[in-house]
């Protein structure tokens, strides 16, 4: 598939330089580093509210800005979307009249009752913002940079703000927005389970600049960006759907891909079908070559045979084909390299205990 | 009504006039400069606010002063003032203009800092949604200020009111025309026998002015309670 968002930025904030070359071509891309990597300063000068030095801005074959040519539009002629962590909804605007402060641009946007629908939004039409909860504001503030109609939707840390339960609510709207929309998202976090969840692909910065781009896997291969990752919190996601609650309380998932396997996982509640993404922390998984002949309270135990190992001068990192869609990632030590004799197209177990895992509901 | 003679019905008539012209005259002038002051850097910005609030600090006989030296008859801008036909200087429109500059540094003080309470955060989500920057300032930075906005208002009205010291400078105290209340009761305690009148012109001047600083106080207490809910 050929990059649909196509970025050069030269910025500058304070004594921060950002620059940037990336070119993106999944549906959404996740923006992730550590904090002060340039992530927000991103996307406040692709949306026009910071002064670049040099922009250049492509969405699906359509030149946005391009400052060497001159074209430079301001932040109200840039057609650039931006939902911002504090939602910023106007106070004195009651919710309708928030929705269509955007949509007076006119053009090709959605309609309101198509935008109402979509993030259920009807029971708030006539409220103020002050009188919405903080899950029902992060929707209307979607909803309004939906009506728009921007060429290209960037999201300002959109579940920062909200704890465990309201992330919940909050995500499969996300997702909604995702798939219904068309529009090309770009989603800055600090949580890359977060990312993992709404986007397809990963621009990873680092100090201003793009150390990488692609899915977690591809970056996690490569020693250097692995070790940014790890910096920041590593994990992996399996998509799957939830098959049953057994007797105990675990539920299992049945996890995507070719060969499916199931995986109890320890905190999730959704009823059976409902579409889950798992996540995973490499360190907790424990690899054996063999399957245990003792009984243990791990419960997962997933078998695979390696696809590739990654040595970084602090780790190795296994990725494991395990027939499911994306590969499982663990990480271990040289010694253990050394003693299991862990090697490409070798076959391994997989094992973690179910409160390792993490769900994330996809569906409301 | 209260026992009021003719001549003092026509100063309180007047004065309100007065008060209402000056105020409409400032009121432009002085949002658009607490604007400045309260959003935009640029050079002489310190001259400018030095300028602006002057009158607050001078006394109101040297603005008076300064304005004859300007628009009066022999004044600098004579010839311009002749052109358009207009005289100021002992009239009416003098009336107005000295307590416009009067009023005009309370009312910027007051939009100044209604607009600095209005977060320019939201202005960028305007923009970010297609609105222009009059279209910003006209649908989320005025309204969001509106309540201090009109609080300023008020304050300059109220200050209009008391004004004296560049009136009769600038436009004299001549009766129907420029000798509004406060000028009204200077010249009653000038006559004797003027004592009764004075009084009377007193309590309504002091009964106006709460009038206006209890509306003034009613806004205040609104723009906070919308700050709050914003918050």
């Amino acid at each position: 598939m050929s990059p649909t968002v196509r970025i050069a930025c030269d910025a500058r904030r304070g004594a921060f330089e950002l620059e940037l070359e990336a070119d993106l071509g999944a549906p959404a891309t996740g923006v992730f580093g550590r904090s002060g990597a340039g992530k927000s300063t991103l996307l406040h000068a692709l949306a026009g509210l910071l002064p670049a030095s040099r922009l250049r801005l492509e969405v699906d074959g359509e030149l946005l800005v391009d400052s060497a040519a001159g074209r430079l539009p301001r932040a109200h002629e840039r057609r650039v979307g931006l939902v911002f962590q504090d939602h910023r909804l106007f106070p004195h605007l009651s919710v309708a009249a928030n929705l269509r402060y955007g949509a007076a641009r006119g053009g090709s946007g959605p309609r309101l009752e198509e935008v109402v629908e979509l993030l259920e939004l009807s029971p708030l039409l006539t409220r103020r913002p002050a009188d919405c909860s903080g899950g029902e504001r992060q929707r209307v503030a979607l909803g309004r940079a939906l009506l728009g109609a921007p060429r290209l939707l960037l999201l300002d840390e959109p579940l920062a703000s909200l704890d465990r339960g309201l992330k919940r609510q909050i995500l499969p709207f996300l997702r909604r927005v995702r798939e219904a929309s068309g529009i090309p998202l770009l989603i800055v976090s600090h949580d890359l389970g977060d990312l993992l969840a709404l986007t397809d692909e990963v621009l990873l910065l680092e100090g201003g600049r793009a150390a990488g781009c692609g899915s977690v896997a591809q970056l996690a291969a490569e020693a250097e960006t692995l070790e940014l990752l790890h910096d920041c919190g590593l994990v992996f996601a399996l998509g799957g759907a939830v098959a049953e609650r057994d007797a105990d309380g675990l539920t299992w998932v049945r996890l995507d891909g070719p060969r499916p396997q199931r995986l109890a996982c320890g905190d999730c509640d959704a009823p059976a079908g409902t579409r889950v993404e798992v996540q995973l922390r490499p360190e907790d998984i424990v690899l054996t070559r063999e399957r245990l002949p003792v009984r243990t309270s791990l419960s997962n135990e997933l078998l695979g045979r390696i696809e590739r190992i990654t040595h970084s001068p602090a780790r190795v990192l296994v990725a494991i084909d395990a027939g499911l869609d994306v590969p499982v990632l663990a990480e271990v030590t040289e010694r253990a390299v050394r003693r299991l004799g862990l090697e490409p197209g070798a076959e391994v177990v997989a094992l973690c205990k179910a409160q390792a895992v993490r769900t994330r509901r996809l569906e409301p | 009504m209260l026992g009021l003679q003719p001549a003092e019905l026509e100063a309180l008539w007047l004065s309100v006039q007065v008060s209402t012209w000056a105020t409409l005259l400032a009121a432009l002038p002085a949002v658009a400069l607490g604007w400045l002051l309260a959003r935009r850097e640029f050079p002489g910005r310190l001259l400018v606010e030095a300028v602006v609030y002057l009158p607050l600090v001078v006394t109101p006989v040297v603005v008076g002063y300064v304005l004859l030296l300007l628009v009066g008859r022999q004044g600098l801008l004579a010839p311009l003032l002749d052109s358009l036909g207009l005289e100021l200087a002992f009239d009416f429109k003098g009336a107005v203009l000295a307590a416009a500059v009067i009023a005009l540094p309370l009312i910027v003080r007051s939009a100044r800092t209604a607009i600095e309470l209005v977060d320019p955060r939201l202005e960028e989500a305007a923009a970010v949604l297609g609105a222009g920057p009059w279209r910003r300032l006209a649908t989320v930075t005025l309204p969001l200020a509106a309540p201090g906005l009109v609080a300023g208002l008020v304050l300059g009205f109220a200050r209009s009111l008391g004004e004296f010291g560049a009136t009769i400078t600038l436009a004299g105290s001549i009766a129907g025309e420029t000798r509004t209340l406060p000028l009204a009761i200077h010249n009653a305690t000038q006559i004797p026998g003027g004592e009764g009148a004075a009084l009377r012109l007193t309590l309504l001047s002091i009964a106006l002015s709460l009038a206006a600083l209890a509306a003034s106080e009613l806004f205040l207490r609104r723009l906070r309670r919308k700050a709050a809910d914003t918050a």
